[in-house]
């Protein structure tokens, strides 16, 4: 009998289906492998199991008996353990005082006992074979060192199951393979771990069983050995969701935008591309391969990078987002909320911000030239909004992105970069987002699309670039791409030389 | 498609609700207004002399000078950041001021100087935010006792008395019963209000201060207005200390400005500013200034004992923060 069970679990937010009668169990003692394409559901799966979310139905057994994870209190006392791919450590405290967090062993009088907590650290870390002060501060200590303080922690409070997300992103082979040692010395001290990761090859050589979701549902479950990494990939992106591209093969203008070598510490190296006018070029990857480093760079966000920016054939220099707004670059960002909106400006200011030039008279900005134009764009990009004078946070996802798309056209800029444009929006304001990115490219304008979701690439791109870790790992035209292949390329399973020029 | 039409929320707005809505915003933009009426008929209610249009005239007269300082104050707040050396940065600048005015024997040029010194003090603060990156709490700090103290040297730790006696003209002259403190600090007013509300400048100001980061991504110049920004409070400081030193002619570089940062910031959290910025109007600023003003006047009138005041000025600024975390 499994040790974990998860039994037709169902989740919902704002009416949207997350999770579809999802299945998974987990014996004692095993590496268990759950993968699935961005937005499978994975993270929403591990939250149930971590008390973060609650399911809408659905049953969790642990040992037979049906518990419930009301928190994520009780899911730590169920002995679930749960590792961010953030890690959630305190760099300015010591190994120790991280170890025993709002757990702290105190003596009779209330007192911290320094000693019984370090001397139990080092008990735990012998364990696991490491030697580290547990007097040392975490800031000091390498990105696999603190990842295997929150596996300490893990044990420390006697977890029978741990959930790692994506551990290896920030590791290099060697520490990978130490903590793949770990990982099985674990497995034989019957501790069970699930381990969410796009990287197959690691998967393959380190998990015993796997699970993969698609569109949340369960797929596939089952013993790796009798799996291939094509299976796998296969599973993942299931072949029946491919829909029509949207766009033809057209004929393209002169060179808009040329980059050579363009690399910037630690974040993408060797970047070398060129996109021509009425172009939709895409950009793809799984999480943390350095697009959005890259394009942030290129607009001027970040200034530490080097290489060279062609526009027009002229060389420019970029330090600042004005100068790439001045050399004919817009950039529509992801993470809307973050970095896109202005919360506490109304809908038609958020429009208008970048371009107020266009409303003034004689340094005075005029509100009616601002709402005339707004009532333009708002049937244009058909944005609903009964009244444009609130604040845009009021709005739903797909609306603002559309207020944010507005300020870009107005902006009319021969280059426009759209950086997962279709983040946590509806499928309907998806398809117009879709339609409103071609409109531009059959303007004439270049148009860079970055997304994790294959499907919406090979919809409207002309052609695919894919990032592995910070370089370009391989390229295709448009048409000639298929979910396997990016797949494949974005987990370093493939890798070409990309043709320059 | 279901779900686009149930997020369009705003379309099934009945009208009571919209008159709730109404009732909202009135409160949340304007309570400071509501907050000055109930005041100012409590206090008309409570002393029969309140209502004398000397009384307050005077009231007006003597938050001209914390009112100016307050004016610039809002605009660095609802960027986000905070000016304390608002009060020394008055001292030195009154100091210069006057020293000018021995000097040359000539007021247009004291008032001149006064004009420049501020605002090139407001820039330094401002370039050890922008381009230090210093927090606006630490940069200030340490200008508030960088300019007390120069402000000391020179004056060698005393007052120093203009020998220039139309000087005093400013402060002390009146158009009807209107005096000229009064006067400045209404077209102040009206002038930063017109910036935050009618020009490119104020727009940014409040991006700035709600989401830096979008802002940038906006392609504002988010150094280059925070220059601008600390400039302007540190012009609203020349005035302000063009006033005060005016008013006697005279100038005490260590009693001066004492404290003014406290009151300034007072009267802007009291008008509805956040403390984070992003959020807040000119005119509640002006409503606080007024409030504060009241209370002390209140307290005079009512024979409340000076060091009481205090208190009643604290009670009434956390309450204003209350009330707005309401929201």
């Amino acid at each position: 009998m499994a040790y974990l069970e998860m039994q037709s679990i169902y989740k919902s937010f704002n009416q949207v289906p997350v999770l579809k009668d999802v299945t998974l169990e987990l014996q004692q003692g095993e590496i268990h492998a759950l993968i699935g394409e961005n937005g499978a559901g994975k993270s929403t799966l591990m939250n149930i199991l971590g008390g973060v979310h609650q399911p809408d139905k659905g049953l969790i057994k642990l040992n037979g008996q049906a518990v419930e994870m009301t928190s994520p209190k009780k899911s730590q006392e169920y002995g679930i353990s749960f590792i961010h791919q953030e890690l959630n450590l305190v760099s300015d405290l010591r190994v120790y005082e991280n170890m025993f967090l709002g757990s702290e062993i105190r003596n009779k009088f209330g007192f911290v006992n320094v000693e019984e907590m370090c001397r139990q650290t080092t008990d735990i870390l012998t364990k696991l074979g490491v030697h580290i002060n547990p007097k040392e501060y975490v800031r000091n200590l390498g990105t696999s060192y603190k990842q295997l303080i929150e596996i300490s922690r893990a044990l420390l409070h006697k977890s029978k199951i741990i959930i790692m997300d994506e551990p290896t992103t920030a590791l290099s082979d060697h520490e990978i393979d130490r903590l793949f040692d770990l990982m099985r010395n674990l497995k034989e001290d019957c501790i069970s771990i699930i381990y969410i990761s796009h990287k197959l090859k690691e998967i393959k050589s380190v998990c015993d069983r796997l699970t993969v979701l698609r569109d949340g549902k369960t797929v596939k479950t089952g013993d790796l050995e009798s799996e291939t990494l094509d299976s796998i990939t296969h599973d993942m992106v299931g072949k029946s969701l491919s829909e029509d591209r949207m766009i033809e093969h057209e004929e393209l203008g002169s060179t808009v935008l040329k980059v050579e070598d363009l690399s910037s510490p630690e974040q993408f190296k060797s970047i070398n591309f060129e996109i021509k006018k009425g172009e939709i070029v895409g950009f793809t990857g799984l999480a943390g391969d350095g697009r959005t480093e890259l394009f942030e760079s290129l607009f001027g966000y970040r200034k530490n990078y080097k290489g060279d920016i062609y526009v027009n054939g002229k060389h420019v220099i970029i330090d600042h987002p004005k100068k790439a707004l001045k050399a004919g670059i817009g950039y529509v960002p992801k993470d809307r909320k973050e970095n896109a909106i202005i919360q506490d400006l109304n809908v038609i200011q958020n429009m208008s911000i970048s371009s107020l030039s266009h409303f003034e008279k004689n340094g005075f900005i005029k509100g009616k030239l601002e709402q005339k134009k707004f009532t333009y764009y708002k049937d244009q990009l058909n944005i609903k909004v009964h009244n444009p004078r609130v604040t845009i946070d009021k709005l739903s996802g797909g609306n603002q992105q559309k207020v944010i798309i507005a300020k870009w056209l107005e902006l009319n800029t021969d280059i426009i970069i759209f950086d997962n444009p279709t983040q946590g929006i509806d499928v309907g304001a998806k398809q117009e987002i879709y339609q409103q990115i071609i409109r531009l490219a059959q303007q004439g304008k270049a148009v860079i699309v970055l997304s994790s979701e294959a499907l919406e690439i090979m919809k409207i791109c002309h052609s695919v670039y894919v990032m592995y870790q910070g370089e370009i790992s391989g390229y295709f035209k448009g048409e000639d791409a298929t979910e396997d292949k990016i797949m494949s390329y974005a987990t370093g399973s493939k890798k070409e030389a990309v043709p320059v020029g | 498609m279901a779900e686009p039409q149930m997020k369009d929320d705003q379309s099934v707005e009945t009208k009571s609700n919209r008159f709730k809505n109404g009732l909202n915003w009135l409160w949340s933009d304007y309570s400071v207004v509501i907050a000055f009426i109930i005041i100012f008929i409590a206090a008309s209610l409570m002393s029969p002399r309140f209502l004398d249009i000397n009384n307050l005239m005077n009231i007006l007269m003597q938050v001209s000078i914390i009112g100016i300082i307050a004016l610039g104050m809002t605009v660095v707040m609802l960027s986000g950041g905070i000016d304390l050396s608002v009060g020394s940065v008055l001292a030195l600048v009154g100091v210069l001021t006057v020293t000018a005015l021995n000097a040359t024997g000539s007021v247009v040029l004291a008032v001149l100087s006064a004009l420049i010194a501020g605002p090139l003090i407001g820039l330094l603060n401002g370039l050890m935010i922008a381009k230090g990156r210093i927090a606006a709490f630490i940069a200030t700090l340490g200008m508030m006792a960088g300019a007390r103290s120069i402000a000391l040297y020179i004056a060698d730790g005393g007052s120093i008395s203009g020998e220039v006696q139309s000087f005093s003209l400013i402060s002390n002259s009146e158009l009807g019963i209107v005096d000229y403190p009064i006067i400045i600090f209404l077209i102040m007013t009206a002038f930063v209000y017109v910036l935050m509300h009618k020009t490119r400048f104020g727009r940014y100001v409040y991006a700035i201060g709600s989401n830096e980061k979008s802002a940038r991504l906006s392609a504002i110049n988010v150094e280059k207005m925070k220059l601008s920004i600390y400039s302007l409070a540190g012009l609203m400081v020349s005035v302000a200390a063009i006033i005060e030193t005016s008013r006697l002619n005279s100038i005490s570089s260590s009693s001066s400005g004492q404290l003014y940062e406290l009151d300034a910031i007072a009267a802007v959290i009291i008008g509805g500013t956040r403390m984070t910025g992003g959020r807040g109007k000119i005119i509640g600023t002006f409503f606080g200034v007024l409030i504060l003003g009241i209370l002390n006047n209140m307290m005079n009138l009512m024979n409340v004992s000076t060091h009481l005041q205090g208190f009643v000025k604290g009670l009434i600024i956390i309450i204003a923060v209350v009330f707005q975390k309401r929201e």
